[in-house]
């Protein structure tokens, strides 16, 4: 396996833009091809705003450091160039797209990756959507509704698992994906995750999660603890288990102290 | 055909008696009465003002030189080739009209719906074989010249248009279809539709208009009269793509009996100006009209549409849904109103008017309103203003989508709810294609 991590974050500085507070402190982090990294926190912790950064939301902006993908500056590309490099990320809210079918939403995204004037092969498409789908188990009729628009949470993150499968990303960045899922949807959720990184064990993971039940699911290789816009531990798997037990407390005591 | 008198002299330059005497010289005695009537209506009617609630904000007296406009009375034999292009998009069609600057010059009917009864010809020659049915409801119960100006003018001056006639419960499976061009600037086109649908029986109907751009204000006006009787399935779809210089006006009303259903869709893409006033009248129980509208508004491109849901009879129901788009310094305005007549209980009655307004210059006006005089009614009306969702477009570019792309698919999402409601052969196809043409030139 190549050790060159796909994404470097480095002394990592962020503002939700226009505000003076900085949300991140100064993040370190080194994800190599094929792992997974799960990052938890309290509420607040930053921890979103990190995915959120690296997914290039309009809405923030870095005020230090950098973030390397695959050894090309993310700050500097728009959302739709980190995503054609290969970043993707599941949203914590999927937003609605009202009038626009999610098979319609996938061409259109596919269309997009191909040079000036290539035409995407209906024929083709169809049936690349149709394989994912079975891969992830789900009802062929579901790419025909409109993206998110009146979808349960669950369906909204079971939405983000076939767009996942369908663009293959190198680098997917999983924003709170279980929050408010209950245990079934999580499963499905899970499945997904586990069934694309079988399929490509070179793909890495950043999850961000709020809780170690996610972590029962899908076993990560390494485990940071973010707490007040900085990495405040860093570990295997156990870490999680540590943080069920004894919960955020001693993280935020270390830092007053 | 030879004729021995000479050319005769283009006397006629402008919207006058003249003109009227002139446009009625082969009409039966009944049609030359009342297009003076509706001359003399159209003299006593001051031009619609922006005091006026129902014309606050499109002032045609600025907008519009109508004392300069010359009546497009002459016709043309050649069809041209935008037009030809866009009617080989067309699908299968149970018959054709194409009226080139306000003359019909071709109509044809699928003749086994000739041999069940069908009518499809021009409205002059249908008033001149005296068809009753003509007499009956030309300019009388529908447009009559005493709805205001325009249609007072139109009363007067009409050149021709189209008269349909479906007999008692035959059903049309395809759309007859009216393919219009508009050629001179600076004329007054004045077309009338006629639309009678029988017990019943089963029709739709496309118009769609095309011109050229022009130099200077040229205006199409259309009164489209629709009757839907006992039972019968009505649709009627407008699509205006004129050009710029365009000033597009039509006056239409639906008449829906008893049972019957009279939905309408009105695209508005083209022009410099569209104007559409539409009352729908639910005449009987179990009437029901959807009312569907789409516009798409860029540089100064101005639309507005003045719709009214007149339920007269107790358990009908109507549901209005118009959706635009606005961008550059373009300006929507809508304004409709639903009118509960007393004694029309359990009546259903929607209206929703949605607007997504996609530069700093546009404008969106959006006025709704209820009269209610009954106490057992479902109503509502509802007006929204939006930007487009940044949270949506950031959500779509994070698939790899480009602004533009993203851009493209939140609109053609937000229009396309209108198109669904009314999926006849070809329309959502040419109206995708015209709206994602318009996005690729404010997006260039």
């Amino acid at each position: 396996m190549n050790d060159r991590p796909i994404l470097s974050v480095t002394g990592l500085g962020a503002r939700v833009a226009e505000e003076d507070q900085d949300i991140l402190k100064g993040v370190d982090l080194a994800i190599r091809p094929g792992q997974i990294h799960a990052i938890m926190g309290p509420n607040g912790s930053g921890k979103s705003t990190l995915a959120k950064v690296i997914a290039g939301h309009p809405g923030y902006e870095a005020t230090a450091g950098s973030v390397f993908f695959q050894g090309e500056d993310l700050l500097e590309m728009e959302p739709d160039e980190r995503a054609q490099a290969g970043v993707f990320m599941a949203f914590q809210y999927p937003v609605a797209i009202p009038g626009v079918s999610i098979a319609n939403f996938l061409r259109t995204a596919l269309q997009a990756r191909l040079e000036n004037g290539e035409e995407l092969d209906l024929f083709d498409f169809q049936e690349l959507l149709m394989e994912r789908m079975e891969l992830l188990r789900m009802d062929p009729s579901f790419a025909q509704r409109a993206v998110n628009d009146g979808f349960s949470g669950g369906e909204k993150k079971r939405n983000e698992i076939l767009q996942m499968a369908v663009l293959k990303p190198a680098l997917a960045v999983m924003d709170e994906t279980d929050s408010g899922l209950d245990i079934d949807a999580l499963k499905v959720v899970a499945h997904g995750v586990n069934t694309l990184k079988a399929e490509n064990p070179g793909m890495s993971v950043l999850l961000i999660t709020h809780y170690q039940r996610m972590l029962n699911y899908i076993t990560p290789d390494v485990v940071h603890v973010m707490v007040n816009g900085r990495i405040a531990e860093s570990g295997g798997p156990e870490v999680a288990l540590g943080l069920e037990e004894q919960g955020y407390e001693k993280y935020r005591r270390a830092q007053v102290a | 055909m030879s004729r021995m008198a000479p050319p005769r002299e283009r006397a006629v330059r402008a919207l006058n008696r003249d003109a009227v005497l002139e446009t009625g010289l082969a009409d039966p005695a009944w049609l030359k009465a009342r297009r003076e009537e509706a001359w003399d209506v159209y003299m006593a009617t001051p031009l619609p003002s922006t005091r006026s609630e129902e014309w606050r904000y499109t002032d045609v007296a600025r907008l519009l030189p109508l004392d300069g406009l010359e009546p497009n009375l002459e016709g043309a034999d050649r069809v041209p080739d935008p037009l030809l292009r866009t009617m080989a998009r067309d699908q299968t069609s149970a018959g054709r009209v194409v009226d080139i600057d306000g003359t019909v010059v071709s109509a044809e009917l699928d003749p086994a719906l000739a041999a069940q009864g069908v009518v499809l010809c021009s409205l002059r020659e249908a008033a001149r074989s005296c068809e009753p049915v003509v007499e009956a409801l030309l300019a009388t119960r529908a447009v009559p010249p005493s709805d205001g100006k325009f249609p007072a003018l139109n009363a007067a001056l009409w050149t021709d248009g189209v008269f349909l006639r479906v007999p008692k419960g035959v059903r049309l499976q395809e759309p007859v279809r009216l393919s219009r061009w508009v050629s001179r600037p600076g004329t007054a086109t004045l077309t009338r539709i006629l639309i009678v649908a029988e017990e019943l029986s089963q029709v739709s109907f496309v118009d769609e208009i095309m011109s050229p751009d022009f130099e200077s204000a040229t205006l199409v006006n259309t009164a489209v009269e629709l009757f839907s009787q006992r039972g019968a399935q009505v649709q009627y779809v407008s699509l205006q793509r004129m050009g710029r210089g365009g000033f597009y006006l039509a006056s239409q009303r639906t008449l829906a009996e008893r049972d019957s259903t009279l939905d309408t869709l009105n695209v508005a893409l083209g022009g410099s100006v569209g104007r559409v006033d539409l009352n729908a009248r639910l005449l009987g129980p179990g009437a029901n009209s959807d009312m569907l509208g789409l516009y798409f508004g860029d540089d100064d491109q101005h639309f507005d549409f003045n719709t009214s849901q007149d339920h007269v009879a107790p358990d009908a129901r109507s549901d209005l849904l118009y959706k635009g788009a606005l961008d550059g310094s373009a300006r929507g305005v809508f304004r409709g109103i639903i009118r509960v007549h007393k004694g029309a209980q359990r009546t259903d009655a929607y209206q929703t008017n949605r607007n997504l307004i996609l530069s700093d210059d546009a404008v969106a006006t959006s006025l709704p309103n209820l009269e209610i005089g009954a106490d057992d009614v479902r109503c509502s009306h509802g007006a929204t203003v939006g930007q487009l969702d940044a949270e949506a477009l950031f959500y779509l570019m994070s698939r790899g989508l480009d602004r533009a792309q993203a851009e493209r698919l939140v609109v053609l999402g937000f229009l396309g709810e209108v198109l669904k409601r009314l999926p006849l052969g070809g329309v959502t196809e040419k109206v995708t294609k015209a709206i994602e043409a318009k996005l690729r030139h404010v997006r260039a």
